[in-house]
């Protein structure tokens, strides 16, 4: 595996192994198209800039004294810059090209330069890939050559960025795209349905039914007078129910990584989902479970039952009809709390939206196509829902 | 009556908190027979009632059902008191005031859910007792009827033919008649007249004075936590030697 476009740094190049760099890029400052006010870092003095939180051009702007907005990508804050809330953007130049070259975006423009914060991208390796990294090397010096690097670079970024010296001046004359709103919801309506059926759905589907195993053994757990398992299943609860769903994921995912346990995006995701169903409908199976009258736990007992057929015949199929509609809640819940999977590169719906919105700019569009579609899946659960307690209703007196 | 007792109690004691609701319970019941226990609301019957199936777990004394005895006063671990209280538990069926039929089944899979699920008999064998027994409390008819389809009468009913397909040694009832509108009562107690003529074992909480005077064998007067009159119902009902037995006749049968 190789990681590519890495900004070089001396605490990296200690980390990696690098090839010769393929692409160099200096800062540039992009502001709306008819800002005309800002051309260098001195006028970012006071001034409001958004970036990407992990990089080091929010330093350089905070250094400048410029006000810094953590966004998601440079396709968020090109949007900010666009609709006014920010008035700057510090990045890459070649960062900005690949944007501009993709959007067709005219609502901001390439400002002024950056003075002396060059980069250089390169391909990194593991540090014991030597023999990888040298026939990469082999092979850029060989694209290099050949004008190769030139050609790609011209016409990904229609500049050439891949020498130290060259000419980081897009020529941006034929770029507007004519990609209307209706277009990028058409190119992404398809990719974003499959997300939605190949993660969204079967992601909330296991969630909720590993959830509901593990609700049902914390609300007996919960039920039970003894404190072994009372008090676990009380404390399990009260920590998924008084974090967020966010940092549990977080956790999941970043922080178990960290100490070797490196889990799956969709696994870590599922885990996360179905601990936090597993909080919420215990209390629901718990207080369903408790409003079934005592006199059925009794009547069972006198038939000769034991605990666990009294609960199996008697009182969880009338809990069933009790716990129906709030776990139907739970289970709409779920379902838009998936995206929030996205965050630990789960590919599902909101992530394809993002994509797409990214690249086109598309935001409203996009955005408002993912909420259909979040929308339809939920009326459905909801109709769904319906059906099942008049079922269950359908002989209670 | 040289026979021996099915049901004795000896030294029952039980106490919720402080409140000391049962004190010093003794009482034996032939097989065959029928006892009543009448009392002031409050007294201790229920609880009397449910020490006998170990819904209550007595503090002291023993129950015994034919061949099972359980010693409340000894002390033992979890698993085996519950396994104890389960053997005295399947030597008697109980009716409950509140019928607590099981709502989402059927009447006939009331009366299968203990024989079939928790007694391990076969379905089909189970089944055709339960529709004789349906046959037998008037209810052949709403076999597959659900409980909450029914009135209170046949709702009690159901709880009465329920209790008898786990073919038990002793029929426990707790005030089967008391939350039933008056014209549904015969009904009830008629069911439970025929089980008396035909040999079974009853203890029976009820406030019925007729039913006792007509069925008992043996009434228990229970005051305040203990047997305060005991003996054959003509004597117990028709002539009390005890004044609060006296009292309390006078105020159920002339409430005015
Ligand atoms: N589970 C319980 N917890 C506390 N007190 C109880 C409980 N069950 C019964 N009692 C009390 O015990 C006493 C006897 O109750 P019970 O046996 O139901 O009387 P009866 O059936 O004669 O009316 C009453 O004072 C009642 O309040
Ligand atoms: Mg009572």
């Amino acid at each position: 595996m190789i990681a590519n476009q890495i900004s070089l740094n001396p605490e990296r190049e200690a980390q990696y192994l690098f090839t010769e760099p393929y692409t160099y890029s200096n800062g540039v400052i992009v502001t709306a198209a008819d800002t005309d006010d800002i051309t260098s870092l001195e006028d970012l003095e006071g001034r409001t800039t958004a970036q990407s939180s992990t990089s080091n051009w929010a330093q350089v702007a905070r250094d400048a004294g410029a006000e810094v907005r953590s966004v998601e990508g440079l396709a968020q804050a090109a949007e900010l810059l666009a609709q006014g809330r920010v008035d700057a953007i510090l990045n890459d130049n070649i960062a900005v090209l690949d944007y501009l070259a993709a959007s067709g975006s005219t609502d901001v423009k390439i400002a002024g330069e950056v003075e002396g914060e060059s980069t250089a991208q390169a391909f990194a390796f593991r540090q014991e890939d030597t023999a990888l990294r040298d026939e990469a090397d082999a092979a850029l010096a060989a694209m290099a050559d050949d004008g190769t690097l030139t050609e790609i670079s011209e016409s990904y970024f229609r500049a050439d960025v891949s020498t130290e010296d060259g000419e980081g001046e897009a020529d941006l004359s034929d770029r507007a795209s004519d990609n209307t709103a209706w277009d990028v919801a058409q190119d992404a309506a398809g990719p974003m349905l499959r997300a939605l059926v190949q993660y969204t759905i079967t992601l909330s589907l296991l969630s909720m039914a590993i959830g509901l195993v593990l609700a049902l053994l914390v609300a007996l757990a919960r039920l039970s007078s003894r404190p072994w398992l009372h008090w676990p299943a009380q404390g399990f609860i009260s920590l998924i129910r008084g974090t967020p769903l966010l940092v549990q994921l977080f956790i999941v995912f970043f922080g178990l990584g960290q100490i070797g346990i490196k889990l799956d995006p969709y696994v870590a995701a599922t885990l996360a989902l179905s601990l936090n169903v597993g909080a919420y409908a215990a209390e629901i199976v718990r207080s369903a479970i408790l409003s079934v009258p005592r006199g059925q736990t009794e009547a069972a007992a006198t038939v000769g039952m034991g605990y666990a057929l009294t609960m199996r015949r008697i009182v969880l199929p009338q809990a069933a009809r009790t716990a129906v509609p709030p776990l139907s809640n739970t289970f709409i819940s779920l379902v838009k709390d998936t995206s929030l999977a996205s965050v630990i590169l789960v590919p599902e719906m909101l992530r394809v939206a993002q994509d797409y919105a990214g690249a086109s700019t598309e935001f409203l569009a996009l955005y408002s196509l993912a909420a259909l579609f979040y929308w339809i899946v939920c009326a459905l659960l909801a109709l769904g829902q319906g059906r099942l307690e008049t079922r269950l209703e359908r002989h209670m007196a | 009556m040289s026979t021996t007792p099915l049901l004795s109690v000896t030294g029952l004691r039980k106490s919720f908190g402080d409140h000391e609701v049962l004190r010093d319970i003794d009482f034996t019941v032939d097989p065959g027979t029928v006892t009543v226990l009448l009392g002031p609301s409050g007294s201790g019957k229920t609880t009397v009632l449910r020490s006998l199936n170990t819904l209550e777990v007595p503090d002291a004394g023993t129950v015994r059902i034919d061949d099972v005895e359980v010693d409340f006063s000894q002390p033992r671990g979890r698993r085996d008191a519950e396994r104890e209280f389960f053997r005295l538990r399947c030597q008697s069926a109980m009716v409950f005031q509140s019928h607590n039929l099981f709502p989402h089944r059927t009447v006939l899979e009331n009366l299968t859910e203990g024989p079939v699920h928790a007694q391990g008999r076969p379905e089909e064998e189970v089944v055709a007792e339960a529709r004789v027994l349906l046959e037998r409390v008037g209810l052949a008819n709403r076999a597959d009827a659900f409980p909450g389809q029914l009135s209170g009468g046949q709702q009690q009913r159901v709880g009465i033919a329920r209790a008898l397909a786990l073919q038990p040694r002793l029929m426990l009832f707790d005030e089967p008649t008391s939350s039933l509108d008056p014209e549904l009562v015969g009904e009830v107690l008629g069911v439970m007249k025929d089980l008396a003529a035909e040999g079974w074992t009853m203890v029976v909480v009820s406030h019925e004075i007729r039913f006792a005077q007509q069925v008992a064998d043996q009434v228990l007067f229970l005051d305040n936590g203990v047997i305060a009159e005991r003996g054959p119902a003509a004597q117990v009902i028709g002539d009390p030697h005890e004044p609060r037995t006296r009292q309390f006749l006078h105020r159920i049968l002339d409430p005015i």
